[in-house]
């Protein structure tokens, strides 16, 4: 595991060094700098901007940095080479794989909480909003391993836009779901729906913020749809891992 | 001498292939390589660029897959992790972390072989010291020159102390004093019982430091031997004064001497050593002097010339 924790530090500061971080603190400083201009509004009002606002910069800042990120984390290593005096170290190829997702899932998570300090949401003030964020990690924990996993088979290039493109469709959980059981479908159509529905991630069920943002609606069962899509989370993420160590096994570098 | 016949690597019938995307047509980077490295001297791989070196050594650490044959490291197939403890690779124009400083470079790789955090820091200042690099430790590699990298490369294939070492090019981009310190180096390795696989076009350093030498072509392996054998000493060259008879010049010339007269002297060619105590009896006998007496080596250049233009000519 010492080789799995030095790969993973070591993408951490890599990442840091890179100006696409940048782009979240930008965020975070847009949001610190917007806070007081909605003073003006009613206490409730001001709040539910605030709420919509901040959550949906971190989303989408967020996805950008981890298809970003993702997709270069292990090509970057072969381009520059920099894999050659990686693997002929007593290192496992899961462990390279591995270290790199976790390097990639804690960069995201320290900008996500930098964001979030930045934006003094303190846990005391704002519990949903920590429910928020916590479910925008898991759910670009599956985009950072989808990038990966696509990235030890296609350029980088070609990655970028399927990453974004599974994203957007898996975001959609509700339309393939219409889609598959839709009553006046053919079979075909119920068949791609049921394929993009159970095969592509379902980024959607990690989109709480609706629920956030208006008080007057609740999830049912609150503790059990977290733990049912935190553990579809890891799962998903397990299995695209395992699936990309057995390609970047039999890879060439 | 029974641990210097001990193998290091052995490879039996090393192949690979890859497809030219180009014309399509598949092309045999490396092939049916039989080559034994033994342990604790040093190895010098040889051949023109696009000979296969970097390919042979890219299979043995794992880094390809070769398309047929085996090869083994201290006895284990290569590939196993396990052996990756006791090598080292130093790739030909190494390429680091440039937004790490030379001292968390040599930290990181550290880390990958589970060196605590104690031994961690006397072992990376060591190797700055090692390769010249102390002041330049809290530098970021981005600001390294090339010769710089070169030498933190050394340093990093040196963080676990390798029974072998695997170094493609140990000595480019380096100036004449560094090369001699990476030699210097090398040779220090081997006395403390290491194995250097060594690919170089620098072929007076390899003439210089390596026990035995091995030249590639097209994947093929040409040569393989001690240098003392493939650079055969054949040739003797004899400079002697005070013979102008034309009789003892004819004497000299019958016994297999190519004889030239240059300034009141004449320098004799022979050909082989079996004669060259009759030359040297007829220049004596009729009161010549001899001046110098010099076996007349190859060197590993024109060895390394003649073997590749011959193939190339067929």
């Amino acid at each position: 595991m010492t080789a799995v924790t030095a790969i993973a530090y070591n993408t951490v500061r890599e990442a840091l060094s890179r100006r696409v971080v940048l782009l979240f603190l930008f965020g975070a400083l847009v949001l610190i700098i917007l806070s007081p201009l909605f003073s003006f509004l009613s206490p409730r009002e001001e709040l539910t901007l605030l709420k919509s606002l901040g959550l949906g910069v971190i989303q989408l800042a967020s996805m950008f940095i981890c298809i970003v990120m993702g997709i270069s984390l292990i090509p970057a290593e072969i381009e520059r080479r920099t894999i050659y005096t990686v693997l002929s170290k007593p290192v496992q190829r899961y462990e390279f794989v591995l270290g790199k997702f976790l390097g990639g899932i804690l960069t995201m998570l320290f900008n996500i909480l930098f964001t979030v300090v930045a934006w003094r949401a303190t846990p005391k003030q704002a519990l949903d909003l920590w429910k928020g964020f916590m479910m925008i990690f898991f759910q670009m924990s599956i985009l950072v391993s989808l990038a990966i996993f696509f990235s030890v088979f296609l350029t980088p290039f070609v990655n970028f836009f399927m990453s974004l493109g599974v994203y957007i469709v898996g975001t959609l959980s509700s339309v393939t779901e219409s889609l598959m059981k839709g009553e006046n479908r053919t079979v075909i159509q119920k068949g791609i729906g049921a394929v993009l529905h159970y095969l592509l991630p379902q980024f959607g069920n990690f989109n709480i913020q609706n629920k956030i943002i208006h008080p007057e609606t609740r999830i049912i069962n609150e503790g059990v749809y977290y733990i049912q899509n935190i553990g579809y989370a890891i799962l998903y993420i397990a299995v695209l891992l395992i699936i990309a160590v057995i390609i970047f096994d039999r890879r060439e570098v | 001498m029974a641990r210097k016949m001990e193998s290091a690597i052995k490879i039996e019938g090393l192949t690979k292939e890859y497809l030219n995307r180009t014309t399509g047509k598949m092309v045999r980077a490396v092939d049916d390589l039989h080559l034994e490295v033994y342990r604790g001297e040093i190895f010098g791989f040889l051949g023109p660029n696009g000979a296969g070196k970097t390919t042979t050594i890219k299979m043995l650490l794992g880094l390809i897959f070769p398309t047929k044959g085996d090869a083994w490291i201290f006895g284990k197939p290569i590939g196993d992790v396990g052996v990756k403890r006791q090598i080292a690779y130093l790739p030909e124009s190494p390429y680091f972390y440039e937004y790490l400083t030379g001292r968390q470079v040599l930290d990181f790789y550290a880390r990958l072989f589970g060196i605590p955090a104690s031994e961690r820091k006397k072992k990376v200042d060591a190797l700055l010291d090692t390769v010249g690099l102390s002041r330049d430790g809290d530098k970021t590699l981005r600001n390294y020159s090339k010769g710089m990298l070169q030498r933190i490369g050394i340093a990093q294939a040196l963080i676990n102390d390798p029974e072998l070492l695997f170094l493609d090019e140990p000595t480019s981009g380096l100036d004449p004093m560094a090369r001699i310190e990476i030699r210097d180096l090398i040779i220090r390795l081997k006395q403390q019982g290491k194995t250097v696989f060594l690919s170089s076009h620098q072929l007076l350093e390899v003439e210089l430091i390596c026990d035995r030498v091995s030249i590639l072509n097209r994947g093929k392996l040409l040569k393989a031997g001690k240098l003392d054998e493939l650079l055969p000493s054949g040739r003797v060259e004899i400079v002697a004064e005070n013979v102008s008879d034309d009789g003892v010049i004819a004497k000299i010339r019958d016994a297999g001497g190519i004889v030239q007269r240059q300034d009141g002297r004449i320098v004799v060619q022979q050909p082989d050593d079996a004669s060259v105590n009759r030359v040297v009896d007829i220049i004596r006998s009729a009161n010549g002097t001899i001046r110098s007496l010099i076996p007349q080596r190859r060197t590993l250049e024109e060895l390394f010339v003649s073997t590749i233009e011959e193939v190339e000519k067929k």
